[in-house]
């Protein structure tokens, strides 16, 4: 076995010749990495990358969404644009066919991949959607500039209690004539003495009103996607759906719980976070989303019976991931979902569940990363810092992140140096649990 | 008798007041430096002012806010942690246009009836609940008439008064000099800015239409007799869910079709948009006003209870004015 590592994108195109070499089987989306460069995503140039074919093709499949959309359109599927909400409506839309869900708001992080050479923010500006946005304002400039994802047939928007930039974006979105279909979750608060309740997944409780009024919601996105499609969404095909994205759901779950807590860490931050984002909408492709993350985590089992890993130790805070709930009606489990997302719910509330991935996965030191512009970020912040310091005695630091941050990097640095040297500093010799900062 | 104190038009003050409490509008002046260091960064300056005004205890017995945008929603969850004043949070649904938004609206009023009744509340009658909605529909209806002849301020003043427990409407003193009339439209006013209307009135513009949070654009729909006297509270519903037009309601159709109606109507000739730094809501709004208004838009970036950034406005809204009478 290749010894794991972290490598730049020169040392991945020798990587790649060797493996080509021993017979590696790709996808129809494989291929060398460097080829998404000479498409724009020069970000790859800087970036140190997981040295696995695993890790090659989940590059590679996510680099390659915009492709696949396109060629999604050609084949007369309709393309769902679904904002905000965390993986619910994607789950219905996949769940008939000839439909394919994706995230328009994922162009955030299109200047950072492709380190500003799209404009998109630029153009954002000119429509009065300024800095003072966070980074999804991106968005806004795709739409216009139409240079990246193809423009959905069908925009779908959770509001309510979700994010005013995004909120405020799609709804500017809707004034430059791409209509939206809105749909509401409310601000999820704990149940009154005596109310009827239900348990979301992770470890939230909501109003049965509460849920019933989501549910609710949820049979009006049933009906639109009907009505476009032409085809019904019969629950037997909602709960099939569920079972696929729970498949997604499970590996995502292992996969965390497997690098989070093995030692020395099987695989890099960067590659996790992604297969974070790809359980949220899975990167337009439901299968295919399904096979990357088991390769993962094959992979990361791998390492782990070899006791091998890129890096020493690893310690990345990273939110949890919530499992749509079996052996309830379909739309209820979807509803309860969309209850779950922190955002929906008190920060009081977010910071209780960091404090209990945290401890679980044995963290030594907290990581708030702001997003800048972002009106949830100020206050929410300020409530987990304090509330983990408090709870779990950690130390806690606050950066904020600008979509290009090469400027700051510097400075971002030294602080979270500082964090690192502080864990050590008191760290007893017989304390370094699994997952512990190095 | 207790003071409820609140900031969102969507709380209505009919239904505090018919509880036996006192409702009050908070107009807020506190200063952005004043909150802990960490929560400052990105905090809106009006929320700031409120988590100000609550830890100093001065704002009031008990809060109501609502959930219209982010900065309240953590706000509410900000003083949940550290301050002691009973704080509740009233879920006002962005969507309007499905019977369960407006349920889900009706069920958040029977909630905060709850929450009034633990802070020494009494839950009302139909027949007193209709009385009390019945008294402020006629002053309401009596401000809106004399409005025409009030000063900015004066209105100003007038529109926190109906807000609150009626007991401080202004007389009406003056007519208002003639000016460039001019609208008010964005987020809620600072205290200060009654000071500042009257100094835009005296170089030369006039106040016609308060659009801002505060302002007549978020006052309920007239009440219906009829409506009232068969269910009080579904007609509370129906004058304050179903009517009030804002920019967090998606759509914010209803919005543009008022501001059309009202800026024809009261001949407007320049607005002023009132926002507040890491206000998303309004400032994304400010580009399609500019388009579908067709008129002259000076922005006015606030900062509650900075006099310097008062002055420096007004310096602007001095040009703004010299370019409307060209």
């Amino acid at each position: 076995m290749t010894p794991p590592r972290r490598i730049s994108l020169d040392d991945w195109d020798r990587r790649y010749a060797e493996l080509r070499r021993a017979g590696l089987r790709e996808p129809a989306y494989g291929g060398d990495l460097r080829r998404h460069v000479t498409e724009g995503d020069t970000r790859l140039l800087r970036l140190k990358l997981d040295n696995s074919p695993a890790a090659l093709r989940l590059w590679n499949f996510l680099l390659s969404e915009e492709d696949r959309l396109r060629h999604a359109r050609r084949e007369g599927n309709i393309l769902v644009g679904v904002l905000k909400d965390l993986g619910t409506v994607p789950v219905m839309a996949y769940a008939l066919p000839s439909v394919v869900a994706f995230y328009p708001d994922g162009a955030w992080w299109l200047p950072c991949i492709m380190e500003h050479s799209t404009a998109l923010l630029e153009t954002a500006d000119s429509l009065g959607v300024d800095d003072s946005f966070c980074p999804v304002r991106a968005m806004l400039g795709a739409f216009v500039c139409q240079s990246h994802f193809p423009i959905p047939d069908l925009l779908i928007c959770s509001t309510g209690a979700t994010c005013d930039d995004l909120s405020a974006i799609a709804q500017r979105l809707e004034g430059l004539g791409h209509p939206v279909f809105w749909w509401e979750i409310p601000h999820r608060r704990p149940p009154d003495a005596g109310e009827p309740s239900v348990a979301l997944p992770g470890i939230f409780r909501a109003p049965r009103r509460q849920v019933d009024f989501v549910r609710a919601e949820l049979e009006r996105v049933r009906a639109l996607l009907e009505d476009r499609t032409g085809k019904p969404l019969s629950v037997a095909a909602l709960a099939a759906g569920i079972r696929r994205a729970n498949r997604v759901r499970a590996l995502l779950s292992r996969l965390r719980r497997r690098a989070f807590t093995a030692t020395p860490a099987p695989l890099p931050a960067l590659e996790m976070l992604i297969a974070e984002m790809l359980a949220i909408h899975f990167c337009s492709d439901q299968d295919e989303c399904i096979a990357v993350l088991g390769a993962l985590l094959e992979e990361v089992d791998r390492r782990i019976a070899a006791g091998i890993g890129p890096l020493r130790h690893d310690a990345v805070r990273v939110f949890w991931v919530n499992p749509i709930p079996d052996g309830v009606a379909p739309l209820e489990a979807l509803a309860r979902t969309a209850l779950a997302d922190p955002m929906a719910g008190s920060p009081l509330e977010r910071a209780e569940r960091i404090c209990r991935d945290a401890a679980r996965f044995g963290a030594e030191a907290l990581v708030i990363s702001r997003i800048p512009g972002a009106s949830h970020c100020a206050l929410e912040g300020a409530l987990i810092g304090h509330t983990v310091r408090r709870r779990l005695g950690l130390p806690v630091v606050e950066i904020e992140v600008p979509p290009v941050a090469d400027s700051l990097e510097p400075g971002l640095r030294t602080r979270l140096e500082a964090l690192v040297e502080t864990v050590r500093s008191v760290r007893l010799p017989t304390s370094m649990g699994p997952g512990g900062l190095q | 008798m207790d003071s409820v104190g609140y900031v969102s038009p969507f709380v209505p003050p009919e239904w505090i007041a018919a509880h036996g409490l006192r409702p009050a509008w908070l107009t807020l002046d506190g200063r952005e430096a004043d909150l802990p260091e960490g929560a400052r960064r990105g905090t809106c300056p009006f929320a700031a002012a409120l988590i100000v005004e609550a830890l100093s205890g001065s704002a009031a017995g008990a809060l109501v806010l609502a959930t219209s945008c982010d900065q309240m929603r953590y706000a509410a969850a900000y003083l949940d942690a550290h301050c002691r004043v009973p704080t509740f949070l009233l879920n006002v649904p962005s969507t309007w246009q499905t019977p369960q938004s407006r349920r889900l609206y009706r069920e958040e009023l029977d909630r905060l009836g709850g929450f009034l009744a633990a802070r020494g509340g009494r839950p009302p009658m139909p027949e007193r609940l209709a009385a009390t909605l019945l008294r402020y529909d006629e002053h309401r209806a009596a401000a809106l008439r004399a409005r025409p002849a009030m000063p900015a301020g004066q209105w100003s003043r007038t529109l926190i008064a109906l807000r609150s427990d009626l007991a401080t409407l202004p007389e009406v003193k003056a007519s208002p000099a003639a000016g460039i009339p001019l609208a008010l439209v964005g987020g809620p006013q600072p205290a200060g800015d009654a000071r500042l209307l009257e100094r835009v009135e005296r170089a030369g513009g006039r106040i016609v239409l308060d659009a801002s949070e505060g302002g007549e654009r978020t006052l309920p729909a007239p009440f219906d007799r009829r409506r009232l006297a068969a269910d009080p509270l579904d007609e509370l519903v129906r004058a304050y869910f179903d009517t009030i037009p804002d920019a967090f309601r998606r759509p914010n159709t209803r919005l543009y079709e008022w501001l059309a109606h009202h800026l024809a109507a009261r001949g407007v000739r320049g607005i002023l948009f009132r926002r507040y730094l890491f206000c998303d809501l309004w400032n994304a709004e400010l580009h399609r006003l500019r388009r579908q208004s067709g008129l002259p838009v000076l922005a006015l970036d606030l900062a509650a209870g900075d006099d310097r950034e008062t002055d420096r406005s007004l310096g602007r809204i001095e040009a703004f004015l010299e370019t409307l009478t060209l």
